[in-house]
């Protein structure tokens, strides 16, 4: 077994990193040619991705473990389709305007228990009764969020003659997009800024010492990665073009979690593939045994908690 | 009298009462959460899906026996025995990190729920009341299956409250949580003081789902939205303080209870989560709460 795994760790080590990349950007390029039946699938998974990357950079790399992620994700879709069903705005003026109010939730949300610390257990439960006031905030305020209906429906709009309501152009549309931010999230840990936080999270007191305000390093962490999880957010619902409670329920805020810790907690890519490659496995799933998926990914979830914490990227570089 | 329009005398007693039976419901669920919590440090997000398996589990045996106390006993026991597996096969050697054992219990009782879920559907199943009949309470015509929860809440509150104060088990407890490595020195086997504590409260979580499912629907995910609102009835009240856990829930339950007077019963949850964050963030240590937490 072990063997067996150092000869994929060997493989994974010896792989040429640029030409495997380029393999991968294609693979994601050519999906609607390859599967035309399952683009709608493939968008679905690219944000989810986005979404998990964005929750990896407050879990993995700033080590604050929050359980609201859904509401940030749910306040971004809820903007959008509260703007276009109700208000008959623009679908492009919900991306910003979700970018904003994300961060002035986040911030408001966050500056106090960042600034006092209130250490790891408390910011789970904080997060936690934050997280569920949320959920039971968009079902009694009918006014404002449609309650149990959601808001809906609609898709997005023609850009440059090109309908984006329809699968594959909503699809290049959605990979352009995650490339982008993806690109930027994964710049930013590889600066000096990565590092800093990473250093946070391994000797907070230490950093502070060497000058760091490390509440500000913190905030940005958390801040970041609200508004890519409300953009997300704004990403998805357009695709399923409405927003419902469920995009704000504590199960989501539960898949999140696993496609982090089954990735590989602070590795970006990990989560990033976790996501995709779960999201399809539901999908297979969905017709063989209806319902089993959730059972088989809580399975997933203790198997890799236990066995492999560092999840599949852990695996991979083998790390001790 | 009290002569409020919306409300008489009778309605007064009726919501009281109601108040109380639910309050003890949630204490039942928050004190073994405070329990674990305050001596192990440990977030038991498995908790809820012992709730969950302790109303199933009475479910089951009901529709086999017909019996609902027998019911009551047998998933007692066996979510019982299920927790002192877990405690001794998979969590007590992942005590010491507190997010690996947030990780792992959110995990397990996702498994619970979903093995639930899938076996029963995701429909809501309701439990014929034991006790159909009705009593008189203050002149109020009350079921009495209600006041036998409210009793049993009762009775479990001071018998457990007892054997914390007043026993040597309860003192090698309060001796574990203040500092396991000197009570381990003066000769407390404190991985058996893990053990006992994390099988009684798993015992009450059980009691509490066996207990409620006559009042409430079960459905597989019950146990979140208790162990939600008990995680926030623990931090008002104090980690680990079995005295705080009863207060507030009590005061939690007659808020609902009174609450939906005035505001919508979701209004109310958002009042209470809105309070349990300021508390978390100015007062973590609750009302009643002296220990540290371990971190």
């Amino acid at each position: 077994m072990s063997d067996k795994l150092s000869d994929v760790r060997e493989l994974a080590r010896g792989l040429p990193r640029r030409p495997l990349l380029a393999v991968g950007v294609l693979l994601l390029l050519a999906v609607p040619f390859l599967f035309p039946s399952q683009s709608d699938l493939a968008t679905e998974a690219l944000v989810f991705a986005l979404f998990a990357i964005s929750v990896d950079l407050v879990l993995g790399y700033a080590g604050l473990l929050t359980l609201a992620p859904a509401a940030f994700f749910g306040l971004g879709a809820y903007t959008v389709a509260k703007l276009v069903v109700d208000y008959g705005q623009s679908f492009w003026l919900g991306f910003p305007l979700a970018i904003v109010l994300a961060l002035i939730l986040a911030f408001i949300v966050g500056y106090v228990p960042i600034k006092r610390r209130i250490g790891n257990v408390y910011f789970v439960l904080f997060t936690l009764a934050f997280g569920a006031i949320v959920h039971d905030f968009t079902y009694v305020t009918t006014w404002l969020t449609g309650g149990s209906d959601g808001l809906g429906f609609f898709g997005p709009p023609e850009v440059l003659g090109i309908d984006l309501g329809d699968s594959t152009p909503y699809y290049y549309f959605t990979l352009l997009i995650v490339g982008i931010i993806g690109y930027g999230l994964y710049l930013l840990i590889k600066s000096d800024y990565g590092d800093v936080l990473h250093a946070t999270r391994q000797n907070e007191l230490r950093m502070r010492y060497l000058g760091y305000d490390t509440n500000r390093e913190l905030m940005i962490a958390w801040l970041i990665s609200a508004a890519v999880s409300a953009f997300a957010g704004a990403v998805y619902v357009g695709l399923v073009g409405i927003a419902s409670p469920s995009l704000v329920s504590f199960a989501l805020t539960g898949d999140v979690i696993i496609w982090i810790i089954v990735g590989g907690t602070g590795t970006l890519l990990g989560p990033f593939a976790a996501a995709i490659g779960l999201v399809f496995t539901q999908e297979l799933l969905q017709n063989i045994w209806q319902g089993g998926y959730r059972l088989l990914l809580g399975v997933l979830f203790v198997v890799f908690v236990f066995v492999l914490p560092d999840g599949l990227m852990g695996l991979l570089r083998g790390e001790e | 009298m009290l002569e409020i329009p919306l409300i008489t005398t009778d309605n007064f007693i009726t919501y009281a009462l109601n108040g109380l039976s639910r309050g003890m419901i949630i204490f039942l669920v928050a004190s073994g959460l405070s329990l674990i919590f305050g001596l192990i440090g440990l977030i038991n997000f498995a908790h809820g899906s012992m709730l969950a398996l302790g109303g199933y589990g009475t479910y089951v045996v009901m529709q086999a026996t017909g019996n609902f106390w027998l019911g009551l006993v047998i998933s007692v026991a066996l979510v019982t025995v299920l927790g002192l597996a877990l405690e001794r096969k998979v969590l007590y050697w992942i005590y010491d990190e507190p997010l690996l054992g947030f990780l792992s219990t959110f995990g397990i009782g996702l498994v619970i729920e979903e093995a639930l879920a899938v076996y029963f559907g995701s429909r809501s199943y309701t439990v014929p009341s034991p006790l159909p009949e009705s009593v008189q309470v203050l002149g109020v015509s009350y079921p009495s299956y209600r006041l036998f929860v409210i009793l049993v809440g009762a009775v479990v509150a001071l018998g457990v409250g007892l054997v914390l104060v007043r026993t040597r088990l309860g003192l090698e407890i309060h001796a574990t949580a203040n500092m396991q490595s000197t009570a381990e020195i003066l000769g407390v086997d404190t991985a058996r003081i893990y053990t006992i504590t994390f099988v009684l409260g798993t015992a009450l979580a059980a009691l509490a789902g066996a207990l409620t499912a006559p009042i409430t629907s079960m459905y597989p995910t019950i146990g979140l939205d208790y162990i939600t609102m008990a995680f926030l009835v623990i931090i008002v009240g104090g980690m680990g303080s079995f005295k705080g856990s009863f207060v507030v829930s009590m005061i939690v339950g007659q808020i609902i209870a009174f609450g939906w007077l005035v505001l919508s019963p979701t209004y109310v949850r958002i009042l209470v989560f809105a309070a349990a964050m300021v508390f978390i963030l100015y007062k973590p240590r609750g009302f009643f709460g002296k220990a540290e937490v371990h971190e």
